[in-house]
């Protein structure tokens, strides 16, 4: 008995914690929308832009990586 | 007439796909793919540790270790023949060796608009990284990788089924009641493994700091304890002291964000191929993995690129911005 509600414990906070995972998603949705303005406005700068939009990209998606492996460790570790 | 043929070819290649997709819908059925015991840690391939230090404690033989020397030996191998391939031909590289000279070229220059004039002294941390970790990602595409292994006893393990003489057995997907097996594989993701994130973290943030300080002197570490304006202007000096102090645990915060970037990215791939191969074994997994190799190679970049920029800002010296105002 204890041990299924250790168990649902660790399933609801698993989902819990991927409740980050929203930050991360606006992060990259701006990110993407002010690269794709900045193509729009020049397209000359596309490289230049790639470049930085992908690590900006990273950098918010490392952001909801950290509550994923939060949760990775909510469920096979603990 | 060359279109004709490229027509044909494209036909062909169409009906190897259909086959292969066939193919798998019959072995999903013959054989039921078996969800695998997934652990955060690397599985030990011996029970018994290889060596034991004392303050340290025990060594063992880890999947992971296997699939990094395996890693090595790959790398060493390509930059033979590169090396080979360049001493025959030292202008117009071809094969292996022009792929590389096309990678090198381009971290090169991308180094060289970020870093400057310390470019030479960034490009071989930022190479070196971007080539291992790209070995290091796009290992799994080997077949075989997790998959095959050394069995063993668990509690809630699966039967087992011997094939031929009985060297070799696979997990059938069903239950065993008392005691049944799971697999421990012979090789795993060398990024699924925090020692390798930790040590690659640990080396690109102790020479961040390196090349600060060859390029800087000791003025270097006045970035983080700076109390060079404390006595003229006391309230902007503390207020410098205090952002000394953060950018001081924002080294440390580095080394955190290095390591788990990577090891999330990828061990979330590793379990999400998981997942999936056991839910919806057909046509999905081939998309995921092509998903995969994408992000192992995005992570490759982003984890090599963070590294070089962070170096072109320890080089560029906190104390003579300051001077010049």
């Amino acid at each position: 008995m204890s041990g299924d509600i250790v168990m649902a414990a660790k399933m609801i906070g698993a989902g819990l914690a991927m409740i980050g995972a929203l930050g991360g998603g606006i992060g990259v949705g701006l990110s993407v929308q002010g690269a794709v303005q900045g193509m729009a406005r020049n397209p000359d700068t596309y490289g230049n832009l790639l470049s930085s939009m992908i690590l900006g990209i990273a950098f918010s998606e490392a952001i909801a990586i950290y509550c994923l492996v939060i949760a990775f460790l909510m469920l096979f570790v603990v | 007439m060359e279109k004709a043929e490229k027509k044909w070819r494209w036909g062909f290649h169409r009906w190897i796909v259909l086959a292969l997709i066939i193919l798998n819908v019959v072995a999903v059925n013959l054989y039921a793919p078996v969800q695998p015991h997934i652990q955060v840690a690397a599985e030990n391939i011996i029970t018994e540790p290889l060596f034991t230090l004392p303050v340290i404690g025990d060594f063992y033989l880890t999947n992971s270790l296997i699939a990094t020397i395996l890693m090595y030996i790959v790398i060493i191998l390509i930059a033979l023949a590169v090396r080979n391939s360049w001493k025959k031909n030292p202008v117009a590289p071809k094969g292996i060796a022009g792929v590389f000279e096309m990678l090198v070229d381009m971290i090169y220059n991308m180094t060289e608009t970020t870093a400057g004039k310390y470019a030479a002294k960034v490009f071989p941390w930022f190479a070196s990284i971007v080539i291992v970790l790209l070995f290091a990602n796009l290992m799994k595409l080997i077949p075989g990788f997790e998959s095959i292994g050394v069995l063993r006893h668990s509690e809630h393990g699966y039967e087992i089924q011997a094939l031929g003489n009985g060297t070799w057995s696979t997990l059938l997907n069903k239950e065993a009641h008392n005691g049944g097996y799971t697999l421990v594989p012979f090789l795993r993701g060398v990024s699924t493994d925090l020692n390798f994130t930790t040590a690659l973290a640990l080396i690109a943030v102790v020479m961040i700091q390196v090349i600060g300080v060859q390029a800087n002197g000791v003025r270097y570490f006045e970035k983080f304890i700076n109390v060079r304006n404390i006595f003229k202007k006391p309230l902007f000096g503390v207020i410098d002291f205090i952002v000394g102090l953060l950018e001081l645990i924002s080294e440390f915060a580095k080394i955190l964000s290095f390591t788990f970037r990577l090891f999330g990215n990828m061990f979330s791939g590793m379990v999400l191929l998981a997942v999936v191969g056991v839910m919806i074994p057909v046509f999905l997994p081939s998309g995921l993995m092509l998903f995969e190799v994408f992000i192992g190679v995005i992570q490759a970049l982003v984890f090599g690129m963070l590294t070089m920029v962070f170096m072109a800002q320890a080089t560029q010296g906190h104390g003579a911005e300051e001077e010049q105002k």
